[in-house]
């Protein structure tokens, strides 16, 4: 207790204010979503009743047994002006739960309401979606403190620069889908280079070190960028299964190729800092180093960052298709065409951007010591 | 010629003219994770396997992969590989109860036009491979923290042999912040690039915001940026933590 007392008084006038504005929002953005009924237009309900109707086995033209369940609702409308009626619903859920799931009292439903109440009055509807903002938002809350427990001020800035680039991102995506005259790559390109430099400036602060690490990510970026469009000419396209972005009503191969812009830049980025903070440390400690020798430091931590920064890019992009190949493989698909239907974009991403990745590292090295002959000259 | 195998061939002589001996085994590990990254699907495609367990198994292998086969063998790494295995154990926990409660495991409503064709009932329990899915995600960035902090923490303990336990720990949530920063950065922007054409797509149907929030898709990618940050920010005092156990009861043992 004494301790917890110590440390409340050791704070500053500004962090209490500070702790008490986080807390502030943490209070009032959970009272909100979890009262916000009235903001949606299609009327929620709460479950506020369950009853377990019927259990059938059943087993699909690939011998896959499952279990489905049906399952009676009363649930209490929240919103719209039937607020405070039940409402009867069904539903029908299997156990593997791929699109369905069982619903508890407590969940809060997205429904339709039929326009015609039953014989007996009753209102029956049916189960539209799971409302789950409140989980992303406690989520987002719990992601908030780790960071700031463990990070302090750089995992505020990180926090920040998550927010800053995403506001950037889906500004960038309005104007290409509501202004037909700039193209995706285009656009991109332009969000690329803010990232870029908000990103770096904001956690590394403007100096040599970072000019350096920015020309050193749009550099290889690009570069890689052209790298793969030139491997997709040169191939025309052969053996990249676009399917999987047929939802889209525009062409997939720019969305594409957008995509690995975009999700190549930040291991292309966090090896361009690598690179220069390293050369700068080793240049700042002894002056009178020489190129070689920094040429060398250079290339050893390159080799050491190398394996580890193509696999996070790697796991990112392959984890996503887990579901959708386990999917395919049960339902009888041979592994040769699940694996080309789904895997195929995302490993030409992952290559892709192993490519921007290692290239980054002779650039980074040759852009930094130009940086640092030019301090040396100055000096 | 085939793209990917095109790809792939620049990349590996990219390694080796830059990464010489290390680079070529950065490339062989990277097939390697793939061959048990594809053995655990295929492994849980049987309904009486436990995806949550598979996962761990599948993680540890993973983990020895790319810590003992690309460095090798030393106090370092196994203080690292001990490290991801418990962060991982705590996540995964964490997951878990997320996905349940979130009900994002699955396929969206957005998805099924393309599902159509496909029999849905299939016995294997879609929350633990969704669980399965975040983890597998964040798994590459976890062991690169992991890594990034045990290395240098020894360094510091090779060149002072009196550095306190308490110093250490210090000394490994400082460079623990230092890379904080960057490595969400390249896990957010390879997220942002692989979810780009739903961005778009979502753009063009005009979704209401509310709409976009409760959607499974949008939210259940949501909630995977977000564990994937809190893994990679909950390994700095983790690994740091044990590190600093570690150096400190070697150093015991040696007086």
């Amino acid at each position: 207790m004494n301790l917890i007392l110590n440390q409340l008084n050791k704070l500053t006038y500004k962090q209490i204010v500070m702790y008490v504005l986080l807390a502030l929002c943490f209070v009032s953005s959970v009272i909100f979503v979890n009262n916000n009924y009235s903001f949606y237009e299609r009327p929620i309900a709460k479950v506020i009743e369950t009853k377990l109707e019927d259990t059938t086995k059943v087993t699909d033209m690939h011998n896959n047994e499952d279990q489905l369940f049906t399952q009676q609702i009363v649930a209490e409308l929240k919103n719209g002006d039937k607020k405070g009626e039940l409402i009867h619903l069904t539903n029908q859920y299997s156990a593997s739960g791929a699109y369905d799931q069982e619903y508890q009292v407590g969940n809060e439903l997205f429904v339709w309401m039929d326009t015609n109440t039953n014989e007996d009055g009753v209102l029956t509807g049916s189960i539209k979606n799971v409302k789950r903002d409140k989980y992303v938002l406690l989520v987002a809350w719990i992601f908030i403190f780790t960071l700031l427990f463990v990070g302090k001020k750089q995992g505020l800035f990180s926090i920040v620069s998550l927010a800053v680039n995403a506001i950037i991102l889906s500004y960038a995506l309005d104007m290409y889908v509501k202004t037909s005259a700039i193209s995706l790559l285009v656009a991109c390109s332009i969000s690329a280079i803010l990232f870029t430099a908000i990103s770096l400036l904001l956690v590394n602060g403007f100096n040599e070190k970072t000019y350096s690490a920015v020309i050193a990510t749009l550099v290889t970026t690009f570069v890689s960028l052209f790298i793969a469009y030139l491997v997709l000419w040169l191939t025309s396209e052969e053996g990249l299964r676009y399917e999987e972005m047929q939802f889209l009503t525009r062409p997939p191969q720019t969305v594409f190729m957008a995509g690995i812009l975009v999700g190549s830049l930040g291991a292309v980025m966090d090896v361009a800092i690598t690179m220069s903070s390293s050369i700068f440390g080793l240049y700042e400690k002894n002056n009178h180093i020489s190129i070689k020798a920094l040429k060398a430091s250079g290339m050893e931590i390159g080799k050491d960052v190398m394996g580890t920064m193509t696999n996070i890019l790697f796991f990112a992009y392959i984890s996503g298709s887990i579901p959708m190949l386990i999917l395919y493989m049960k339902n009888g698909s041979p592994l040769g065409y699940t694996l080309s239907m789904n895997l195929s974009l995302e490993l030409a991403r992952a290559l892709a951007g192993g490519i921007g990745i290692v290239l980054t590292i002779p650039i980074g090295l040759y852009i930094s010591i130009f940086f640092v002959n030019r301090k040396r000259a100055k000096s | 010629m085939n793209a990917l195998f095109c790809l792939a061939v620049i990349l590996f002589i990219l390694m080796v003219v830059i990464g010489g001996k290390k680079g070529a085994k950065s490339f062989i590990a990277l097939f390697l994770n793939f061959a048990v990254l594809l053995l655990t699907i295929l492994i849980m495609t049987d309904p009486n396997a436990n995806p949550i367990i598979l996962t761990l198994i599948a993680c540890t292998f993973i983990s020895c992969i790319n810590l003992f086969f690309i460095n090798e063998i030393n106090n370092k790494t196994i203080t690292a590989f001990v490290s991801t295995i418990i962060t991982l154990a705590i996540l995964l926990f964490f997951i878990v109860v997320v996905t349940e409660k979130s009900m994002i495991q699955g396929f969206g409503e957005e998805e099924t036009e393309e599902l159509s064709m496909f029999s849905l009932y299939l016995g294997v329990d879609f929350v633990k491979i969704g669980a399965a899915m975040i983890i597998m995600s964040t798994i590459g960035a976890i062991i690169d923290v992991a890594i990034s902090i045990a290395s240098p923490m020894r360094e510091l303990y090779n060149h002072n042999q009196q550095v306190s336990r308490k110093d250490l720990f210090s000394f490994g949530i400082s460079i623990g912040r230092d890379i904080l920063g960057t490595n969400t950065n390249t896990l957010f922007f390879a997220f942002f690039g692989g979810y780009l054409a739903m961005l778009i797509w979502f753009k063009d149907l005009s979704y209401s915001l509310g709409d976009i929030v409760n959607s499974k898709i949008f939210s259940s990618e949501m909630i995977n940026i977000l564990c994937a940050g809190i893994g990679v920010a909950l390994i700095i005092p983790i690994t740091s933590w044990i590190t600093a156990y570690y150096l400190d009861k070697t150093r015991e043992k040696s007086h």
